[in-house]
Formats: C-alpha cells, sequence, structure tokens
C-alpha cells in the first residue's frame, strides 16, 4: 500500500468528490458564501496594510509593497490553510474511515486542494492587483509555480506527519495553532526582510531558511519585483541556500512514510 | 509498541469457485481505560508504568471459507465479533493474526448512506455516495432518476438532508446501495430499519440476488431472514465459530443461546 503518484478510477471518483464536497461545505449556509475565499486575504491584507504600511510606514522603500503584502498574507493563509486542514482530515473525515476502506491519503489531499481552489482564486486577484499597481507582466510570472508548489508539497508533509499524530493525540491541532502564531513572525510577511538585513545579516540569513520564507520570497521575486531578497540571491553559499528544499523533501518523505505506517490503524483509532 | 499484522489479499481468479477464505483470523483491540486521549496522559500513564488500555480479544481463530454464488448468514449475539468480522473482510480493520483472501471485487455496506452530509441537498448526497461506491458522475448521471423514483422521494431531491425524515434518508440511501455492482456483497444489518413498505422493498431485492447467485455475506438478527434467503448460516459466539451449516439448524441454535 504505497502512495501511487497514479491514482486508480475509483479513488480518482472519491477524491474529486471529496475535494468538491469540502470545498461547498466551506461557505455552506453564509450568505456571501465563495466570496469568502476572496474576502478573507483581502481583509487580512487591509488590516496588515492599515497597521503597518500607513501607520508604522514601514516598507515605504520597497516598490509596489501594496501588492507585495498582499501576495505574502495571501502565500500565507494558503500554507496555514493547506496545513491545518490536512492536519485535521482524518480526524474530520473518522466516519468515513470507519466504514469502507480505501486509501487514507485521499482524505488528507481532498482536504488541502480546497486550500489549493482558494490559493488559485487569490492569484488571480493578486495579478490583477499587481496590474493596476503598474506591475509590468514578464515570462518570469510563469515560474511562480515553482515556489507554489514547493510551498504546497511542505504544508502536504506536515499534514502527514501531524496528521497522524493527531489521530491519537488531538493535542497536535491546539500547539500547531500556536506554532502558527510563532512562525507568522518569523516569516518577512508584514516586514520587509531587508529591514532585518540592515541590523543583522546573520538574522536574516536565518530567516531566509526557513522553507515558508523561501517560497513566499521566491514567489514575490518571480511575480511582483526583482528588487526582492531570496534565499538563493542572499545566500551565497549553494550547499547552504538548498537547505529550505531539502527541509521540504525530508518532512514530506517522513510525513509520508509515518503516514503510511500508521494508516493501517486509523480506522480503530479515530 | 509493534503490532502483528495479518495479511488481507484481494485476488482476481475466475476459476477457482472460492469467494473468500479465512484462515487463523485473530483480532483485538485496545480500549483506553481512561481518558487516555491527548499527550498529558499518554506521558503520566507511561511514568507510572500504566498501559492505559486494556487489551479485549474480539476474534479468536476464525476458519472459514465462502464459495462463490453462497448466501451466507452470520448470527450471534451483541458483541460476538460479526461486525469486526465484516469490518476486516472489506479491508477497514487490519487481521492482528491469520489470513484473508478475497476473490473478486467486494462492495462493503457498513451502514447506509456513508458520508451523507445533513448540509447537504439529497441531490449533491447522491453523487457523494454514489462516488464511495465507486461511480462516476456520468454513471450517476444515468442512475439519478431511477433511484430518486425508487426511493419515492422526487419532490426532495434539491431539499437540504437535514430536512428529511430518518426514513426518507434510509429510503434514499438503500435506493443508492442497491446499484452497487460487485462480485462480493458484504450486509451490515442494513435492514433493522425501515417501515413495513421498506422492509418489502429489501426482502424483493434480497430475492434478486438470490436469484441472481450473488456472493453475499449478511450479518443480521433476523432468523427470518435467514431462513428465507440463506443458502448457508454461521453462528459466532464469543470470538468463536460455533456452528456452521443449514440455515434452519443455525436459526435453532441462535434461539437456543438464551434458552
Amino acid at each position: 500500500m504505497g502512495i501511487p503518484l497514479v491514482l486508480n478510477r475509483k479513488n480518482r471518483i472519491l477524491l474529486k468528490e471529496l475535494t468538491k464536497t469540502d470545498f461547498k461545505l466551506r461557505y455552506q449556509g453564509s450568505v456571501l458564501g465563495y466570496l469568502w475565499a476572496l474576502l478573507r486575504p483581502l481583509l487580512m491584507f487591509a488590516i496588515l496594510y492599515i497597521v503597518f504600511a500607513k501607520l508604522l510606514k514601514i516598507g515605504s522603500d520597497i516598490p509596489h509593497y501594496s501588492v507585495y503584502l498582499l501576495c505574502g498574507t495571501a502565500m500565507w493563509s494558503f500554507f496555514t490553510e493547506c496545513a491545518s486542514q490536512g492536519i485535521q482530515a482524518i480526524v474530520n473525515r473518522g466516519d468515513l474511515l470507519r466504514k469502507i476502506s480505501f486509501p487514507k491519503y485521499i482524505v488528507v489531499v481532498s482536504a488541502t486542494l480546497t486550500a489549493v481552489i482558494n490559493m488559485l482564486i487569490n492569484l488571480a486577484v493578486i495579478v490583477i492587483f499587481a496590474l493596476i499597481n503598474g506591475v509590468t507582466p514578464t515570462w518570469s510570472w510563469l515560474l511562480v509555480f515553482i515556489p507554489l508548489i514547493g510551498l504546497y508539497l511542505l504544508a502536504l508533509g506536515i499534514a502527514f506527519l501531524l496528521g497522524s499524530i493527531n489521530v491519537k493525540y488531538r493535542d497536535i491541532t491546539s500547539i500547531w495553532d500556536v506554532l502558527t502564531q510563532a512562525l507568522f513572525y518569523a516569516v518577512p510577511i508584514i516586514y520587509p526582510i531587508a529591514l532585518v538585513a540592515e541590523s543583522s545579516a546573520t538574522a536574516a540569513k536565518v530567516i531566509l531558511l526557513n522553507p515558508i520564507s523561501q517560497c513566499i520570497q521566491d514567489i514575490r521575486y518571480f511575480l511582483i519585483t526583482n528588487e526582492t531578497i531570496t534565499t538563493w540571491n542572499y545566500i551565497n553559499n549553494k550547499f547552504i541556500a538548498i537547505i529550505p528544499v531539502l527541509i521540504i523533501i525530508v518532512l514530506l518523505v517522513i510525513g509520508a512514510l509515518i503516514f503510511r505506517k500508521k494508516s493501517k490503524f486509523f480506522a480503530e483509532e479515530v | 509498541m509493534k503490532r502483528e499484522i495479518g495479511s488481507r489479499t484481494e485476488i482476481y481468479d475466475d476459476i477457482s469457485d472460492i469467494a473468500i477464505k479465512v484462515s487463523g483470523l485473530h483480532k483485538s483491540f485496545k480500549l483506553p481505560t481512561e481518558q487516555a486521549f491527548g499527550l498529558k496522559q499518554a506521558f503520566f500513564n507511561r511514568l507510572r508504568g500504566i498501559k492505559g488500555y486494556t487489551e479485549q480479544k474480539v476474534l479468536k481463530g476464525l476458519d472459514f471459507e465462502v464459495k462463490k454464488g453462497e448466501f451466507i448468514g452470520i448470527v450471534g449475539r451483541n458483541g460476538s465479533g460479526k461486525s469486526t468480522l465484516l469490518k476486516i473482510l472489506a479491508g477497514i480493520y487490519y487481521p492482528e493474526k491469520g489470513n484473508i483472501t478475497v476473490n473478486g471485487n467486494l462492495v462493503p455496506f457498513i451502514e447506509l448512506g456513508v458520508g451523507f452530509n445533513p448540509e447537504l441537498t439529497g441531490r449533491e448526497n447522491v453523487y457523494m455516495n454514489g462516488a464511495l461506491l465507486g461511480f462516476s458522475n456520468e454513471e450517476m448521471d444515468q442512475m439519478y432518476d431511477d433511484i430518486w423514483d425508487f426511493a419515492e422521494l422526487k419532490d426532495f431531491q434539491d431539499q437540504k438532508l437535514k430536512n428529511y425524515s430518518s426514513g426518507m434518508q434510509v429510503r434514499l440511501a438503500f435506493s443508492i446501495a442497491i446499484r452497487a455492482r460487485g462480485d462480493i456483497l458484504l450486509l451490515d444489518e442494513v435492514l433493522a430499519v425501515g417501515d413495513a413498505a421498506f422492509q418489502k422493498k429489501c426482502a424483493t431485492y434480497f430475492e434478486s440476488l438470490k436469484e441472481k447467485k450473488q456472493t453475499v455475506i449478511l450479518v443480521t438478527h433476523s432468523m427470518e431472514n435467514v431462513r428465507k434467503f440463506c443458502t448457508r448460516a454461521m453462528l459466532i459466539d464469543d470470538g468463536h465459530i460455533i456452528k456452521s451449516g443449514d440455515p434452519k439448524e443455525i436459526a435453532e441454535a441462535y434461539t437456543n443461546l438464551w434458552a
């Protein structure tokens, strides 16, 4: 029972239908419905923009700072939504697991795919904002999918790893909530990394070794301005600069292995 | 904490007349003694040297075969291990010891309406439930009208499921379930519910399964159904098969459990 890259017909149908249901249920019973997928990051952006850009006057030297900030908050929302939905997927779908037999990772993947759909909608909004803001479209926009996939795989790896532990120890959900709060400040979303680099180059480098920072900075680099400081152009030693990518791969492999081992008992333990 | 695992193999052998073969099947569950969920409790339990669970042996060595075309009834009192057996056959639980071979495509009904969501409409739930049975959207489109006609609920298809009565939900679920096609059907007390009209429909469905020589494993408490539909029956008690054979004799033995 491995994790095959190509799903058979039955599992494909199941994945599609579960994702559709998850997406529908997310906004069930709200007046604005799917619009919330757009509104949430926009509102979060508005708050941060007022507080940080207008009141604290941070980031005035970054070109297109508002889009830069919007891009950061939207990608952060994508990552946290992906990871937390993925972590809880097995417990949330416990009734299904106890009654039919199917590869359990389908449940995790379908939960994260809802976040992917939301992210794609947000990406369209970011592009529109960027154009309004005077960002010139370039071919490098297409490269944005590379760090996006990196960010998704990171969230998926975390979801597999923590999701399998969460079945038995529900504390994981709460721990992860606190951890994401802390991580938010460890990633250059509301503050420009240049601000950190001014006072300590080492601190900036450490921040950039976090795979979330690496992905988000790369997305900004490809999408908004090549003045963005990224892991690649700030850390000269390529063996060190590759660390964030290695973290993503290692987490995904370990997560998948542990998930595969534990998934046999999910139906009994959930 | 290493756990032993038995094996469950799926094969597709048209020539063999065996549908399911079970040998030396054991299963036990670790039941948490007190609230053993949570890291704190796990930590303290380890500290005090408490296991935090008791082991309950549910199946204690089962051996049997099901031939293709048999309609097997499994009977026994509550907690005797019937449902656990069914879930292991279905691949939901892992066998702890022993080997299981399933020959052909197996469709389990541990419960009717798996995945039904009260917040979704009848229509959405039909497609969802169909997907769990392995039907694509296109296949469901074709069956869609038949499902609602059979359930006699056509006017409710765009209502949310939470506005259905429980009887209506069961009717809808049953109407989808009978579309399932598999070499082996596992049915767990699916028919314990519903009114007289519904029971009649179930009986007709069973009759058709028996005529088609469909391989069925039915877990039930209804000795009437065992006598009427089963070609063979097994009585399970305390994790053992204590009797297997003619449905009439088994039904009698079941009744005598309390004598």
